[in-house]
């Protein structure tokens, strides 16, 4: 009996918590859709404005943008570049998204937005292969899909990057030659070793290196280290090469989590002016390493570009606008798209940015 | 204590692994003995050797704890964030981050305790439940440490300078609390009323009872100290990551609960004692902080890992078959008589 009713009173608690989980979300993607059209100043120049022209032409077009989370400091940074697309555009275009990063729920409300009379779906996919369903669903009633961080997404228009990996790898492995003095041992540190993009991102440097740099070598014994994507295990593996190897000089960092935990390493055993780290950081993390020197540069791209970009390029499908090599979303990141080679609908803008002791404070996220 | 009692005992044979390891690591690297690999080990044992105490008593009462990176987590979040700047002196964080754990641990420790139904899927739930509530409610994200803690996480109790290669490690204060930590564990485990009665209740509940122990009382009290030792910890924890990192807790469960049982703790409840789970914890964190310095590469290091742990179980595993072998005859003996 008791057990009857602990049961019923389980049931309630959760059927209570995942209603006010949808609250949350619809609450927010209310938030945004009144706060879109609010954002108004235009005050970006450029591309931004001859944007705006066809816009006005008279179509009024309805893009929803659903990300991994709402509530991840990340994808709130991309509601930024969603409202200031939406302002200067005047077309409405809002971001909803789970609370929490939950596929099940994101394919959820994707579910429901496809039902509610939108002309362009943008998708940043918590699991891409899951979402093709839905995806397939929404391209048969004949709406605009546009992926990001969706790569091997099989049903959508096109899917837009940020960079392309190996790009990105090179312009880590520039930052820290330029550190090291263009010599030295380095090695490169990984989430996991299975983890695609950041062992592109390593490949991509360790390929600029042996082409551009000569006088430096990756460390043989030891060429990529596994951080788990913390923060405590990339410090501790940190140190224990560091102590092992003493001749190397540099690292590189893929995972957000590598960076912060590497500089940590270096300034705590006093190798700062010796040892050199420059990755993949999130700005709210890094602020304090990179305002007390322990940090000198983080790479990153800036999800604002990314959700302006996905909105920019809807619209351009929606218009019929031909898209291809060259073609320039308005802004400098993604002023020239390349397309992959491998996969048409796969298109790369040059979007990494580099953020110093002098910039950190522009980024909240 | 004689030699040969010493010998069947689960903790000396974990304690001659480790050594083994440690011989290991020096004859290959040559680094292991110095001050400041030693002192980074003990400064990467802190927060999991915190979490073992806490985990190994819940076990020792006969249950299973998986909530506590959650409940740590969800607790050091909202008090980093909520209470951001209001207080300078460290003391009320660490106050409330365990009101709030011991809260979540009564949630866990009713449930348990009252219906009876199985901790590991209760506290799997709950677990799931606190993250949400991080996540969702509290839209989890990084945040900068409050001045407070970051002071208190800036605090060495000491610096060990490598003369040979001027490499320099800090050892934190919390080492301190660690080993205060410590040291309260093994007094309420072996000197007190409160300690006999988690052993009595881990080993047979309705023996227990018999006895006069009072088991839901037990599993309650066991459940709370698990849930505030881990608002505890989760406050520690960020104090010396010197950021709020509400996810880098998360995982650590399964790390702690085989810490656990290669120290000798019985994961059916009744058997084991502070300092096997001392050593497994130990022997848990040496391993995979020596494997660059062995020269395992990074492809390597799991199995490595894992078969650590296997070695270890194995041993203590042994050890309980041997016991429980000598149990058996005689219980058959006196059957024998009766027949």
């Amino acid at each position: 009996m008791k057990k009857k009713l602990l049961a019923t009173l389980m049931t309630a608690v959760m059927a209570a918590t995942a209603l006010a989980g949808c609250g949350g979300s619809s609450g927010s993607a209310g938030n945004s859709t009144t706060a879109a059209p609010a954002a108004a100043p235009a005050d970006n120049a450029g591309g931004g404005s001859e944007a705006a022209a066809p816009a006005e032409g008279g179509k009024d077009y309805k893009i929803a943008v659903v990300v991994k989370g709402n509530t991840n400091g990340w994808f709130i940074r991309m509601n930024e570049g969603i409202e200031k697309w939406a302002g200067e555009t005047g077309i409405n275009a809002w971001m909803t998204g789970p609370t929490d990063t939950d596929s099940a729920q994101q394919i959820q409300i994707i579910q429901d937005i496809i039902n509610q009379d939108i002309d362009a779906l943008c998708v940043v996919p918590v699991d891409p292969a899951a979402c093709e369903p839905v995806l397939q669903e929404a391209k048969d009633k004949g709406i605009v899909v546009i992926c990001h961080e969706g790569s091997n997404v099989e049903n959508c228009d096109y899917d837009i990057e940020a960079f392309n990996n190996a790009g990105y790898g090179a312009f880590i492995m520039d930052n820290l030659a330029e550190l090291m003095g263009k010599k030295g041992t380095y090695t490169t540190m990984v989430g996991f070793l299975t983890t695609a993009s950041h062992n592109e991102w390593a490949d991509g440097a360790v390929a600029q290196q042996e082409a551009q740099y000569p006088d430096m070598t990756l460390l043989a014994d030891l060429p990529r280290v596994e951080s788990e994507n913390n923060t405590e295990t990339a410090y501790e593996k940190a140190k224990e090469v560091l102590k092992k190897y003493p001749e190397l000089t540099g690292f590189t960092g893929s995972c957000s989590d590598d960076t912060p935990g590497i500089a940590r390493a270096i300034n705590e055993l006093g190798l700062a002016d010796k040892v050199h780290v420059v990755g993949t950081g999130m700005p709210n993390e890094c602020r304090e390493l990179l305002k007390n020197g322990s940090l000198t540069c983080i790479t990153l791209w800036d999800p604002a570009d990314a959700g302006y970009a996905m909105c920019e390029l809807a619209r351009k499908c929606l218009d019929g606008e031909e898209i291809g090599n060259g073609t320039d979303l308005g802004l400098p990141a993604y002023d020239s798209l390349q397309v992959d080679e491998s996969n048409e609908r796969l298109l790369m803008g040059n979007g990494f940015i580099s953020v110093t002791a002098d910039n950190v404070d522009d980024y909240d996220f | 204590m004689n030699f040969k009692r010493l010998t069947k005992k689960t903790e000396f044979y974990i304690a001659v692994i480790i050594l083994a390891f440690c011989l290991l690591v020096q004859v290959r690297s040559g680094q292991f003995f110095t001050g400041n690999n030693i002192v980074d080990l003990l400064r990467s044992m802190t927060i999991p050797m915190m979490f073992c105490v806490g985990e190994m008593m819940v076990l020792i009462s006969g249950g299973v704890d998986c909530s506590f990176p959650a409940i740590a987590s969800l607790s050091m979040y909202f008090v980093c964030t909520k209470m951001d700047g209001m207080f300078d002196n460290p003391l009320p964080y660490f106050l409330v981050a365990m009101l709030l754990g011991l809260c979540m641990g009564a949630v866990n420790g009713f449930i348990v305790a009252k219906f009876k139904f199985p901790a590991m899927i209760v506290t799997l739930g709950t677990s799931s439940l606190f993250l949400g509530i991080m996540q969702g409610i509290l839209g989890s994200s990084e945040y900068p440490l409050t001045s407070g803690l970051y002071s208190l996480g800036s605090t060495k109790l000491l610096t060990a300078v490598n003369a040979k290669s001027g490499l320099t490690s800090d050892l934190p204060v919390h080492f301190a609390f660690m080993i205060i930590l410590v040291i309260l564990a093994w007094l309420l485990m072996n000197k007190t009323m409160l300690g006999r009665a988690i052993y009595a209740v881990g080993g047979d509940e309705v023996a227990a009872a018999r006895a006069g122990f009072h088991v839901f009382g037990t599993r309650m009290f066991i459940f709370c100290l698990s849930g505030a030792l881990a608002g505890f910890i989760g406050v520690c924890r960020s104090s010396m990551l010197l950021t709020v990192s509400p996810n880098n807790m998360i995982g650590m469960e399964m790390d702690v609960i085989a810490a656990c049982v290669l120290g000798g703790v019985s994961l059916i409840g009744g058997r084991g004692g502070i300092v096997g789970a001392v050593l497994g914890t130990a022997l848990m964190t040496i391993v995979s902080n020596s494997l660059i310095l062995l020269g395992v590469s990074t492809q390597w290091s799991r199995v490595f890992t894992g078969l650590i742990i296997i070695v270890g179980t194995a041993v203590s595993a042994i050890q309980e078959q041997q016991r429980k072998k000598k149990l058996f005859v005689t219980i058959s003996d006196k059957a024998e008589v009766k027949g």
